[in-house]
C-alpha cells in the first residue's frame, strides 16, 4: 500500500510541476509587457514585431499626441454636457442648440482627423508591411471604421425586423 | 504428501484396512448441524465491495506493477503538460487583447467613458 501510495503522490506532483512550468513560462511574455511602465505600448512592439528604435520613436509620438487627444476629449465632454442642459430646457431646436451640435460635430472631426493623422505617422514608424497591418487593425477597432451612429441605426432595424 | 505407489499393491495393508472398523461415535445431531452449516453458507449474503474500496484494492494491486506504474506517471505528466499550455494560450490570449483594447481606448477619444454620444 505504501509503494502504490508513493507512486499516486509522485504522479500527481508530477502533473501539477508540469502544469505549472508550462503554464509560467507560456504566460511569461505577457506578464513581462503588462510589467512594463507603457504596457499598451509593449504590446504594440511585440504584435508588429517592431525595433526598438521603432518603438522609441512611436512612443515619443504617443506621448505628443495623448495631451492634445485629452483636450479635445475635455472639450466633447464639456459640449456634451451642455447640450444635455439645453435640451433638458427646451422642446425644440433652438439656434443655440444648433449653435453646440455643430462646434461638438466640428470637434469631433478634428478629432477623427487629429486622429487619422497619428495613426499615419505611427504607420510610417513601422515597416511597410507591419504599417499596412496597422492602419487596417486601427480602422476597425476605432471610430474610423464608422461603427457610430451608423451600426446603432443598423442593429435597431434588425431589430424591428 | 505424495502417495507411495508400492502402498496400492500391498496386500497386507490391504487386510488390515478390511479389518479396521470406525466405532468412534459421531456427535450428537452431527448430521442436522451438518446441514445447518450448509444453509448458513448458502444463506450468507457475498460480501461486495464499494467504488472506493474497488479502487483502492485496484490501485494496491496494479500500482506497484512497473508497467502501470509508469503508464499512470506518463498520463499525468501529459495531462499536466497539455493542460499547462493550454492554459496558458488562453490566458495569453486573455492579455493581450486585453492590451490592444487599452491600446485604442488611449488613443481613440470615442472610446473614452462618455464621449460617444
Amino acid at each position: 500500500m505504501k509503494r502504490a501510495a508513493l507512486i499516486l503522490l509522485a504522479g500527481l506532483l508530477l502533473s501539477t510541476a508540469a502544469f505549472s512550468g508550462f503554464y509560467y513560462f507560456g504566460t511569461a511574455s505577457c506578464r513581462a509587457m503588462m510589467s512594463e511602465p507603457q504596457p499598451e505600448l509593449a504590446w504594440l512592439k511585440k504584435e508588429f514585431k517592431l525595433s526598438d528604435t521603432e518603438v522609441a520613436r512611436i512612443t515619443r509620438l504617443h506621448e505628443a499626441y495623448l495631451p492634445q487627444c485629452a483636450q479635445r476629449c475635455t472639450r466633447i465632454a464639456e459640449l456634451n454636457d451642455k447640450l444635455e442642459q439645453l435640451l433638458s430646457q427646451a422642446s425644440s431646436v433652438t439656434p443655440e442648440i444648433q449653435s453646440v451640435l455643430s462646434e461638438r460635430a466640428k470637434v469631433r472631426a478634428d478629432c477623427e482627423a487629429e486622429m487619422l493623422n497619428h495613426f499615419l505617422e505611427v504607420s510610417r514608424m513601422m515597416p511597410p508591411q507591419q504599417g499596412q497591418r496597422y492602419l487596417q487593425w486601427v480602422e476597425q477597432q476605432t471610430c474610423l471604421g464608422g461603427q457610430g451612429m451608423e451600426a446603432r441605426h443598423h442593429s435597431m432595424e434588425g431589430h424591428h425586423h | 504428501m505424495k502417495p507411495n505407489p508400492e502402498s496400492k499393491n500391498d496386500p497386507a495393508l490391504e487386510d488390515v484396512l478390511k479389518q479396521w472398523v470406525v466405532d468412534a461415535p459421531l456427535p450428537p445431531r452431527f448430521q442436522e448441524r451438518v446441514w445447518e452449516r450448509i444453509a448458513g453458507a448458502e444463506a450468507k449474503p457475498e460480501t461486495t465491495l464499494g467504488f472506493w474500496a474497488l479502487l483502492r484494492r485496484l490501485v494496491e494491486m496494479n500500482l506497484p506493477r512497473p508497467q502501470f506504474a509508469y503508464s499512470y506517471v506518463a498520463i499525468l505528466l501529459l495531462l499536466g503538460v497539455v493542460s499547462g499550455a493550454w492554459a496558458a494560450q488562453r490566458e495569453s490570449s486573455r492579455l493581450n487583447a486585453t492590451l490592444g483594447s487599452r491600446y485604442v481606448q488611449s488613443v481613440d477619444p470615442y472610446q473614452k467613458v462618455g464621449l460617444n454620444q
